[in-house]
């Protein structure tokens, strides 16, 4: 009796160990600042998740720390971010801001051992297959496949002996994307009759959609920060072009699109759009932010809401023992039911940090029936593992 | 034709927001940098009246052109006042604050989010066709529109008005005005007013036109060459500046490269301080050799 | 204990040395890392005291000389591979390069036509590093690796303090030299009045061109090393707020007043954190989303104010107000 006792003790000293306290996750984003509009959702997104997570008792009884901190989109405030979280520390450091505060938060986080996923912001291309090691991505959108998709798209619906007129703005991820998008189109076939690359700090975007439209294209395709593609947009229509305009899917797209009301603007997407209200996962997230008192739309939290899915699936894939190295190598092969949110799950695998199957959406407005419509549902791209799209 | 109709527009926009500059910089040689704030935060106001006060248009439009005449005043009279008689980089470090101040108070009190008023005030902006094939959308022909007038109004008042006279007699020489009888801090204040005024009636037509944001302070830093080539201290080189800085951007779009319709404006601006820093219109400068 | 002055502000100096030379000692990483962005920013702070508070020019051109100095560092290392220390040289050549080209039109003038022509060196360095990152494939941002001189690389957080308060220090003496010599009585007397300075024949075109070249190279080569310490360049890094905070630093310190610099450039670097750890302990950060970033911009713009107006020595001036005052003996 005794010795059981004095074994059973043992025992739990040692689990008690290798048991350590609440996970510890960090995040830094754009919460505030200029770009704040764009990532700050994200964040939030996060933090409802975690909070109800916690409500719920955690996973596997243990706790999930969430640490914030806003960069607001500068480089030299969020490598102190990360040094911060790093030595309150955080097990996987999270980012959702502006791509300009990428390196530092990677050095920091390299230096640490400590993954980095990037939730909400464009996925850089250490993600893509051979992925490094410790970073890791569930944003929605990436230049290459983006661009990719819409071509495709266009080519399906309108063939590909049309002109082309593409937009993007003056920063480099914008204009990487969109020179990918005229490659890719000119190599179908397609002819491209513009491609105008508008400053951001543009006060009216009449000259540069006259140029557009003195083109005469029959289709243009805009890949850049919402503000752009939707000024741009409301350029060409004020001028009377009625065609075809297709662009991204950003978080304000849908808001926008109720706005806007035209049946002519084909928005690419891969996050479910809420209109659809009636998924269970969409009622969860508006339940979650109101509890919350949140101010963000609750269509606008999706970003976040995945990266909370990714941490929960990974805590529950690894059981009680949720140090750190058991956190890295977890996340190596990791597979995240996206509950509907994308257009399917997302993987991981060890040389794939983006994910194996990247699905898109078309969405549009149909004034016959006053609501967004799905004019093609979800269709994927299986990503290279050879790593030849790496943007 | 399309591409006149986009030159006015613009020349417009930059001329509105130019003659600000000019109405300050001659009274007091001051440059405020705080002028793209102020168009801003006009903008704000007009959001604010249309949603909080009265959502009919002409009411809204007309309660926040007021408010912003006070705010210009408000800015001379509470912080510029103080200045006066302190050297000339004082002032103009105290602009760079106020337009920094500004810009943190709007967000504090707006959030980031990008705005409609247009939306809010149940305005319609449809796109007009003119002259064939070209298009204007409404509120941008208003904008030429009100430019006009506020030019029309600003030539007559400087040249008639009394208080006009006066701003013209201290532009010229303010002690020798002050000699005169002429209350300097008056005077001041007043340039200050209307200044703000045109700025925020700019500010307050773009944010129907287009939406309010905070990158509208891009647009004050654009209508520095704008004035600067036509002088500084001059109304109708603001007018000749805008024009040539419009012209410049759009052709630059149209026939050349988009990306350099931000960069030559301020090439301009530099080519023009070499050869002739007092603009087209300005008054001569004193130059010291190089 | 100390009776004379002298001793009590060298025991005074020393004290400070000895917490400056001690911090990495006993602070976080993080920690360490606001001290480094505080020395850091010391180079810049301090060029622009000589270029406005001795000078008296004000420029809007910080932000586009860091930018200038950190893009030569990343140009010349992707392009030319070229080693830190030719790097490290030629960027304050860049930014010198650019002071001539954007000081000689402005300067010639009376007035604040500097300022307008920095604006458009503003616009026109970050159109040309934004078409460098495209055309080359560095969407992203640039990264480059840490430095390595002499054999003797600097990587840990440690040796960049150290690192960055070496080139504070020269940066320190370096505009302290220039300000008690000749070209600093100029200077002074410039400032004060252009037409008596220039009716006892001192060229004073030149005199301003100079220190803003001088400027200019020295802050450029803090963007120089800026690059190296971030490991990374990227476009949207330089914003003209940027240019504004060090407007603000050299008001907050005092103008005229190199201690000054110092001051307000650890007051505004370390302004921001602060502003941030006091709102997260009085309201839940994300919920008051939209509000740190704009109380930084409202504070900033009131304390430059209030400091304009009511106490142009800036923090400098107040210190000396408050130091014992010599006894009349």
């Amino acid at each position: 009796m005794r010795q059981q006792l004095a074994l059973a003790t043992i025992l739990a000293l040692g689990s008690t160990a290798a048991y350590s306290a609440d996970t510890i996750i960090g995040i830094t984003g754009a919460i505030t600042g200029p770009a704040a509009s764009s990532y700050a959702p994200a964040v939030d997104g996060l933090r409802i998740y975690v909070e109800r997570l916690n409500k719920a008792g955690g996973v596997n009884g243990k706790q999930v720390k969430l640490l914030i901190q806003d960069d607001q989109g500068e480089p030299s405030k969020a490598a102190n971010n990360a040094k911060k979280l790093l030595q309150d520390g955080a097990q996987i450091v999270v980012s959702a801001s502006l791509s300009s505060t990428y390196a530092p938060i990677i050095a920091e986080a390299k230096r640490a051992e400590v993954p980095v996923l990037f939730a909400g912001s464009v996925c850089p291309k250490e993600v893509f297959p051979p992925a490094d090691k410790l970073l890791f991505c569930t944003t929605a959108f990436t230049a290459e496949y983006d661009s990719r998709a819409a071509i495709d798209f266009v080519k399906e619906t309108k063939g590909t002996n049309l002109k082309l007129a593409l937009g993007a703005m003056a920063i480099p991820v914008s204009r990487g994307g969109i020179d990918f998008a005229e490659g890719y189109a000119k190599s179908l076939g397609m002819t491209i009759v513009d491609k105008q690359i508008i400053p951001p700090t543009a006060a009216d975007y009449m000259p540069f959609a006259t140029k557009i439209k003195s083109a005469e294209p029959d289709l243009i395709y805009s890949w850049a920060p919402w503000i752009n593609q939707v000024r741009t947009f409301e350029a060409m229509r004020k001028l009377g072009w009625q065609n075809t305009f297709v662009t991204w899917g950003h978080l304000e797209a849908e808001e926008e699109m109720v706005r806007l009301k035209d049946p002519n603007l084909l928005v690419l997407g891969a996050n479910a759009l809420f209109f659809n209200g009636d998924l269970p996962i969409h009622k969860e997230i508006i339940a979650a932010a109101k509890a919350a008192g949140s101010t963000s739309n609750p269509n606008q939290l999706t970003e976040g809401w995945i990266a909370g899915l990714t941490i929960e699936t990974l805590l529950k894939q690894i059981g009680s023992d949720n140090s750190s190295e058991r956190i890295r190598s977890a996340m190596q092969t990791l597979k995240i039911d996206t509950k509907g949110l994308r257009g399917g799950p997302i993987e991981f695998t060890p040389t794939n940090h983006f994910r194996t199957t990247q699905y898109y959406r078309i969405y549009k407005w149909d004034s016959a029936s006053n609501q967004i419509t799905i004019p093609k549902n979800w269709f994927k791209y299986e990503i290279d593992p050879a790593g030849a799209g790496s943007r | 034709m399309q591409l006149i109709v986009n030159i006015v527009v613009l020349t417009s926009l930059y001329a509105l927001v130019a003659c600000g500059y000019v109405l300050i910089y001659r009274v007091s040689r001051v440059l405020n940098m705080a002028h793209g704030e102020l168009m801003m935060l006009g903008a704000y106001a007009l959001f604010a009246t249309a949603s909080g006060i009265s959502g009919n248009p002409v009411i809204a439009l007309l309660i926040s052109a007021v408010l912003s005449m006070f705010i210009g005043l408000a800015t001379y009279q509470v912080l510029m006042r103080r200045l006066t008689g302190s050297s000339v980089l004082a002032a103009v470090l105290t602009t760079i604050a106020i337009g920094i101040l500004i810009r943190g108070m709007v967000v504090l009190i707006w959030s980031p989010q990008p705005q409609y008023p247009a939306r809010l005030l149940g305005l319609e902006n449809p796109s007009l066709a003119i002259f064939g094939d070209a298009r204007i959308s409404m509120l941008s022909a208003v904008l030429i529109g009100v430019t006009v007038l506020v030019y029309s109004g600003l030539f007559l008042f400087l040249r008639f008005g009394s208080w006009g006279i006066r701003l013209r007699a201290v532009g010229q020489n303010a002690l020798l005005a002050a000699q005169r009888g002429i209350n300097l801090h008056a005077v001041f204040a007043f340039a200050w007013g209307i200044s703000t005024f045109t700025a925020s009636t700019a500010g307050m037509l773009v944010a129907m036109d287009k939406g309010l944001d905070s990158t509208m302070v891009m647009i004050g830093l654009k209508a520095f060459p704008a004035a600067l080539v036509g002088g500084l201290d001059s109304l109708f080189g603001a007018i000749l500046g805008a024009l040539i800085i419009a012209v410049i951007e759009v052709l630059l779009i149209q026939y050349v490269d988009p990306l350099l319709s931000d960069v030559v404006p301020f090439l301009v601006l530099i080519v023009m301080l070499t050869i002739r820093p007092w603009g087209f219109f300005g008054t001569r400068e004193q130059l010291d050799r190089v | 204990m100390f009776k004379s002055l002298s001793t009590q502000s060298a025991a005074l100096k020393a004290a400070l040395w000895l917490c400056v030379i001690g911090l990495p000692f006993f602070a976080t990483p993080a920690q360490i890392d606001i001290a480094s962005q505080v020395w850091l920013a010391a180079i810049g702070a301090i060029s622009l005291m000589l270029l406005t508070g001795y000078a008296g020019q004000i420029s809007l051109g910080h932000s586009a000389l860091l930018a200038a100095g950190a893009f030569s560092v990343g140009i010349l290392t992707k392009e030319f591979s070229a080693p830190p220390w030719v790097c490290l040289i030629l960027s304050p050549v860049i930014g010198a390069l650019l002071g001539l080209l954007f000081g000689l039109p402005s300067l010639r003038l009376r007035g604040l036509y500097l300022a307008v022509s920095t604006l458009a060196m503003h616009v026109l360095v970050v159109y040309l590093g934004g078409e460098y990152e495209t055309k080359r494939g560095y969407s992203t941002g640039i990264v480059v690796d840490p430095p390595s001189l002499l054999g003797f690389t600097v990587q840990t957080a440690v040796q960049w303090y150290f690192f960055l308060l070496f080139f504070a220090a020269l940066a320190y003496l370096l505009v302290r030299n220039l300000t008690v010599g000749r070209a600093g009585r100029a200077w002074a007397l410039l400032r004060t009045n252009e037409t008596v300075a220039s009716a006892l024949g001192i060229r004073v075109d030149r005199y301003k061109l100079l220190a803003f070249v001088i400027s200019s190279a020295m802050t450029s080569f803090a963007g120089g090393l800026f690059a190296y310490y971030r490991g990374f360049v990227s476009i949207e890094a330089f914003s003209i707020y940027l240019s504004i905070q060090y407007v603000a630093m050299i008001i907050v310190g005092g103008m005229g007043s190199l201690v000054g610099a110092l001051l307000g450039c650890a007051f505004v670097t370390i302004l921001p954190y602060v502003i941030e750890g006091s709102m997260a302990q009085l309201t839940f950060l994300s919920s008051q989303a939209g509000a740190i970033f704009a109380v930084n911009y409202a504070v900033f713009g009131i304390l430059m104010i209030a400091f304009l107006i009511f106490e142009p020595q800036g923090l400098s001036g107040l210190i000396k107000r408050f130091l014992p005052k010599r006894s009349s003996d």
